[in-house]
């Protein structure tokens, strides 16, 4: 079952990569702080907060309005879906540059440089000791 | 693609020049940490060197686990000690370890001495050795600001000295990421006799999981444990200044030079009182989701005045980080009662880069010092520490970072060396020449530091058997306490090489470490680990002794036999007969400890 899964309270994350590392166990089936669909970001130094970046699941995506190949395809809940035969071969990555959260990453580890998607699996949210996330089943 | 560990980076700082080698069988048979660094330290640590000599390495070593499970995120660092002139031996959280393993290193060793200011860069598989004049001097803090860079992927790491490590002070440390230090035995020193000032460390390769099934079903489990059951709460919610209030109901808590075991302004400076006033925020290191590290708020004034004579309203506030020890041994040893003065003086020796229990036992033991007339204003320059007296406490670690003249050159040489040189060693509180922490529990305390390889209350855990006879009032026999001494530090070596943390030991007993071990592929038995963290015991055992260290000789300061503990007073004959009964036990292991009754003798300051 899907979550509807929310950036809540980002103030409150303590920089453990928990979720980091929960998603990119569930996508990749490995631990890489660079191969995931959520983010704890340092801003420079330690002294500042971290921020925890994901996918906000918006209904006008400008991620998908950015791809010139109309490789992501929003869906009708919010957010995208790749359609991975229209993303291949591409040198410009508007999709992440169009994101202003910047919560979109390719897989530098994939054959073409994919975004990497999140599939709203609740691995991050569920390994958060801190609540940082709100989340919740989907009703589909 | 990361796999097991295998990689050991070699740095030689006088021709700068950088080498990795593959040495799968070192991290097969040791893990990583610290049975990985010891097994280095005796490769390529000269006998009877010099600390400071350019050939000295410094070893930092990381583990097979960190990444993949909870509270695993130590870095091990060991080195030839300036201030013990045998083990060196340090452990920091932060970014560093998983840093390193996400570099695909297990362990950096670096050698030589730069003839200028240097950092070290491992980035991934490029590592270069860079001039650094232009942060020589900074404090880490800032030197952190400056190498972390804005956004970059993977995970990094800046681990800096202060001023103190470029004067060569024998507890000088090396700050990790800000917030946690490589604070004990003087790696700071060591890294500042290299002209080495930081280093820097980015990570940001793949880990796979190679057993999906089991390695879910472990990780859940631990971190469960670690999240949903008390076992690691205390760390989380006040973290280690709960102690405060707990020793001192015990009378357990060291105030004034040891002098006595209980501490009436207690409340003023309790983990409670630090909470409610000064804590800022609290963060983790990667993987870990305990977030023992407390920040307290230190506002600080932004300029004295405006340059009109109006004064300044605004203030800037800095970020400290504060636990139970450097409260204690800035705080309570020294009669500094207020919490946010307590902060002002952490703030300092991070700024320094100084171990901060070892600064506050050379305060403590200074005070009394010029109490008792073995030292003058006019070596002091001018200075008149007396307890509680924060403002001169501040002026004079700076005097000691910088070594200003020749009573603070002795005194940034630790109190052992200082009590040599002016009087004053029964109240001289060292032992192994280390400063011991904020633990007077009893004989398990005392005793445990003194034969712990790093002399730390975390080499053996020497308080928690105190603690366990009196909490519950069992009678342990002193056998029965240097039993639990031996085998503790046994298996912590193994923990220290797994680099779990020494506060998430409850949650990984034998069998969860055997368990995760399992889950990334590497297969041990619980009797083979105990095998190996004694073998790694007496690696580091040999360092100690080949480089002169003789327990037989270590003497106990009278001062600690003059305050009561819970345990009563300690009688320096159980002392001497726990030291016999240690010694025994390590030599019917096969180490050669050199136990002549004679020698035993004077092993314990007379009355």
């Amino acid at each position: 079952m899907p979550f509807n899964i929310e950036v809540e309270t980002p103030e409150r994350c303590i920089g453990c990569y928990s979720c980091v590392y929960a998603c990119s166990r569930h996508l990749f089936n490995a631990v890489d702080s660079s191969r995931t669909a959520v983010f704890v970001r340092t801003q420079r130094t330690l002294q500042n907060s971290f921020t925890v970046v994901m996918c906000r699941f918006c209904k006008e995506p400008e991620c998908a309005y950015a791809c010139p190949r109309e490789a992501l395809l929003p869906l009708p809940e919010g957010g995208i879906t790749l359609i991975a035969e229209k993303c291949r071969g591409c040198e410009t990555y508007e999709c992440v540059r169009a994101c202003k959260l910047e919560a979109l990453a390719l897989d530098k580890r994939s054959e073409f440089l994919r975004p990497i998607i999140c599939d709203r699996c609740g691995d991050c949210a569920k390994f958060c000791p801190h609540n940082v996330f709100r989340y919740q089943e989907m009703k589909l | 693609m990361i796999t097991q560990l295998r990689q050991v980076l070699y740095v030689d700082l006088t021709r700068r020049t950088t080498q990795i080698a593959s040495r799968p069988e070192l991290f097969a048979k040791y893990l990583g940490g610290a049975g990985v660094a010891s097994k280095l330290l005796l490769e390529e640590c000269r006998p009877n060197i010099d600390p400071f000599s350019p050939d000295a390495p410094v070893i930092v070593a990381t583990g097979p686990l960190v990444g993949m499970f909870p509270c695993m995120a130590k870095a091990v660092a060991m080195f030839k000690s300036p201030l013990t002139g045998n083990l060196g031996e340090s452990h920091a959280g932060g970014h560093f370890s998983s840093a390193l393993r996400f570099a695909d290193c297990g362990a950096i060793v670096i050698k030589g001495a730069s003839d200028k200011p240097v950092s070290l860069h491992v980035e991934n598989g490029n590592v270069r050795v860079e001039y650094a004049s232009s942060i020589w001097g900074l404090s880490p803090l800032q030197v952190e600001k400056t190498l972390r860079p804005p956004d970059k992927e993977g995970i990094h790491s800046v681990t800096s000295i202060g001023r103190a490590g470029e004067h060569l002070v024998y507890y000088s440390a090396a700050i990790v990421d800000r917030y946690h230090h490589f604070g004990r035995l003087g790696l700071g020193a060591v890294m500042g006799s290299k002209k080495l000032k930081a280093v820097y460390v980015r990570g940001s390769g793949e880990i796979p999981i190679v057993r999906s099934t089991e390695f879910k079903a472990a990780y859940e489990e631990t971190y469960r444990q670690v999240v949903e059951t008390p076992l690691m709460m205390k760390y989380h919610y006040l973290g280690t200044p709960t102690n405060v209030l707990a020793l001192n109901a015990l009378r357990a808590l060291p105030s004034k030079n040891f002098s006595k075991s209980t501490y009436e302004k207690a409340d003023s400076v309790s983990g409670e009182r630090f909470a409610e006033e000064l804590l800022e925020r609290k963060i983790s290191c990667p993987s870990c989701p305990i977030a023992c590290i407390h920040l307290g708020g230190l506002r600080t004034s932004f300029a004295p005045d405006h340059e009109l004579g109006v004064k300044e309203i605004f203030e800037e506030m800095e970020l400290v980080p504060y636990n139970y020890e450097p409260i204690f041994a800035l705080g309570i040893n020294l009669d500094v009662s207020d919490a946010k003065d307590v902060l002002r003086l952490i703030s300092r020796c991070e700024h320094l880069a100084i171990d901060a229990i070892m600064t506050g036992a050379v305060l403590a033991w200074t005070t009394e010092a010029y109490e008792k007339g073995l030292i003058t204003a006019d070596e002091t320059m001018g200075l008149r520490p007396k307890w509680g007296d924060v403002e001169t406490y501040l002026k004079m670690v700076e005097n000691i970072a910088d070594v200003r003249n020749p009573l603070y050159v002795t005194l940034a040489r630790g109190v052992a060396v200082a009590a040599e040189k002016y009087g004053g060693k029964d109240f001289a509180v060292s032992l192994g020449k280390n400063s011991p922490a904020g633990y007077f529990t009893g004989y398990g305390f005392v005793v445990g530091t003194l034969v712990g390889a790093r002399h730390s209350h975390l080499s053996n855990a020497g308080y928690s058997i105190d603690h366990m006879a009196i909490a519950h009032g069992k009678s342990i026999s002193p056998e029965q306490i240097v039993e639990f001494l031996v085998k503790e530090e046994d298996w912590l070596n193994v923990l220290n090489s797994l680099v779990a943390c020494y506060f998430s030991r409850s949650i990984y007993e034998k069998d969860l470490a055997v368990k995760v071990l399992s889950a990334v592929g590497i297969e041990e038995t619980k009797e083979g680990l105990m095998k190996l963290g004694k073998e790694i015991f007496h690696n580091l055992y040999s360092f100690k002794l080949r480089e002169g260290f003789d327990l037989t000789k270590e003497k106990i300061p009278k001062r600690l036999l003059e305050t009561e503990s819970p345990a009563g007073y300690l009688d320096p004959k159980v002392i001497q007969h726990m030291i016999s009964h240690y010694i025994r036990i390590r030599e019917n292991e096969g180490l050669r400890l050199r136990p002549e009754e004679k020698a035993l003798m004077d092993l314990v300051v007379p009355k």
